[in-house]
């Protein structure tokens, strides 16, 4: 398979109306749940999209951090024999966090306090993974032939050399 | 793997900071910490064990601000590099789009030097990268100290791959910058060719009229100044010039979705196509593209689950009792508590005010003998709100558990 056809095959593409559908489906779940906050990042970090109450975290670090706790119980899980751990949990005095692994390459976190109790919580998140699993796999069968579409011009890296000399030039 | 999240409006490209153990990587970060003004940075996150070694790696997010329209993030890791901690540093390095390896200039570290190197190359390949395309950057650390290969020595034990390098002293700064920018330029290059050679279907333009192309809109020749003029979500820009784009189009969810109760959407109020001005002409003309579009309404949702208990009115509109067990007689006492009645509170009763110790114990198992009897709901003197609530709950679960 050529490069770029397995680039293309890898990425994590979301059309607006999967967004659409995700948006629906985490505001739903945070609804029924009474959970603080959910976060649906890919298994590298980076957040997809994210609901409810997040004006006090920092979300570049913790989507990091959860990825990263999972990879590394990844690791632990096939170290038992297992393929991968699909749910954390982290039980904190207040809040507490649990992830559930959506589909293979997206995860779930929802961030939720004494308001409700984990039992809810993950009877929820697990119809919500379901569904948003659904959710990307439709989006999956969508892409196969992918409109060809030009959208990075050459000013690209242009304009972003001219904010790299802006942010490290006088540092150096 | 660049994750371009077009939703957001964002690029966000991984970095990673490789190299010896005791190389300097985390200082080459802390001295980035140190000298980026502290607008364009997060926190620098560092999962390191009590001797200030690396555990598990190091991690800062810098906002390079607005690259054609998109909000572009670099995300800077180190790795740990003792020879011990691979399996961390393979999982931090998965999805690199880049990497700065920090050699360690003295003579005594230059078998150090290769044998990360090539652990670097091993790893990329677990990863199905090759380290002859991926980005690298190499910097001679440690130039300040007495013992050490000259420039020569080192370009040629070391740098097989003819990658940029440059000197450094990390402790001081030296360096530091211009290694990391080379490397950013580097990704930043390279995401763009990547994008331009693979396509980006992620935001198709009709749909969302914030990606002008040759296919939808004409004023295509200038696809960067439009760019810059889509409104963005998180950051709003202000007043930014527009001299090539029209302004009749204001952002806002356009009518023509035909998505009646579209949800309010906190981060972006999808853009208008700045350049077609219009959204509705751009947005059928893709319609054939997208044929999915129009069935966004009659999608599979979640919205029914119809089982599901709503919310209980009773408990709801009631004010909130701070939980007094022994105030209800009988088993059902802990079950009738918990969920609902928390989950409708506003005002957060401690969780352990007064409840027995004891009580807590046993709670799962009473609640478990609850559970299991059908009977126990049913009993006679149960308050009325709380059995309908029960049944539906069940109902709920058995149904799920068939489904």
């Amino acid at each position: 398979m050529k490069d770029d056809d397995r680039l293309k095959l890898q990425r994590l593409v979301f059309y607006k109306e999967d967004i659409l559908l995700i948006d629906k489906l985490l505001n739903t779940f945070l609804k029924r749940s009474q959970a603080k906050c959910a976060i649906l990042i890919d298994k590298e970090g980076h957040m997809i999209t994210v609901h409810g109450d997040t004006k006090t975290y920092d979300m570049d670090t913790i989507c990091t951090l959860l990825a990263s706790t999972f990879a590394a119980t990844r690791e632990w899980a096939r170290l038992l024999g297992e393929e991968e751990f699909s749910v954390l949990f982290h039980q904190g005095k207040k809040d507490s966090i649990q992830v559930a692994l959506v589909g293979d390459r997206t995860l779930l976190a929802v961030i939720f306090d004494e308001r409700t109790q984990l039992g809810l919580v993950r009877l929820m998140s697990n119809e919500t993974a379901r569904k948003l699993d659904e959710v990307f796999q439709q989006a999956e069968k969508r892409r196969v032939n992918p409109v060809e579409t030009e959208f990075l011009g050459e000013g690209f890296s242009d304009s972003a050399n001219k904010l790299l000399d802006d942010l490290f030039g006088e540092n150096s | 793997m660049v994750q371009f999240n077009f939703f957001r409006r964002e690029v966000n490209c991984k970095i990673v900071y490789y190299g010896p153990g005791l190389s300097g990587k985390t200082t080459n970060l802390e001295m980035v910490f140190k000298r980026t003004p502290s607008t364009s940075r997060g926190e620098l996150t560092s999962i390191a064990t009590e001797q200030d070694r690396t555990l598990f790696f190091d991690f800062m997010p810098i906002d390079l601000g607005n690259v054609a329209g998109m909000k572009t993030k670099l995300r800077l890791f180190t790795v740990p590099g003792q020879v011990f901690y691979n399996s961390t540093r393979k999982l931090v390095l998965q999805g690199a789009d880049g990497v700065i390896f920090i050699a360690d200039s003295q003579k005594s570290k230059l078998q150090e030097n290769l044998e990360s190197l090539k652990n670097l190359e091993e790893n990329l390949k677990i990863h199905k990268m090759d380290i002859r395309t991926t980005p690298l950057v190499i910097q001679w650390n440690k130039r300040d100290l007495p013992n050490i290969l000259s420039l020569e020595e080192l370009e040629k034990k070391i740098n097989y791959l003819n990658v940029p390098t440059f000197e450094g002293v990390a402790m001081t700064g030296e360096g530091v910058f211009p290694t990391l920018k080379k490397c950013a330029a580097l990704v930043l290059e390279f995401v763009s060719k990547q994008a331009n050679m693979t396509g980006q279907p992620a935001y198709n333009p009709g749909m969302t009229g914030t990606m002008p192309s040759a296919a939808s809109v004409q004023g295509a020749s200038q696809p960067n100044a439009a760019m810059q003029n889509i409104p963005q979500s998180n950051v709003p820009i202000q007043s930014i010039p527009q001299p090539n784009a029209p302004m009749q189009a204001q952002a806002s969810t356009p009518p023509s979705f035909g998505i009646p109760n579209a949800p309010t959407v906190p981060q972006a109020a999808f853009p208008v196509n700045p350049i077609a001005g219009n959204y509705a002409p751009s947005f059928s003309a893709q319609i054939p593209q997208q044929p999915q579009m129009p069935k966004i309404p009659q999608m599979p949702q979640m919205p029914q689950m119809p089982q599901m208990p709503q919310m209980p009115q009773t408990p709801m509109s009631q004010p909130i009792q701070s939980p007094q067990p022994q105030q209800i007689p009988g088993k059902m006492a802990n079950f009738q508590n918990p969920i609902f009645k928390k989950a409708s509170s506003t005002v957060l009763p401690p969780r352990t005010q007064g409840i027995e110790p004891q009580e807590d114990f046993n709670m799962g198992q009473r609640e478990d003998e609850a559970l299991q009897s059908q009977e126990v709901a049913a009993k006679p003197g149960m308050p009325s709100g709380e059995k309908p609530l029960f049944k539906k709950f069940k109902k709920f679960l058995d149904e799920k558990n068939k489904g």
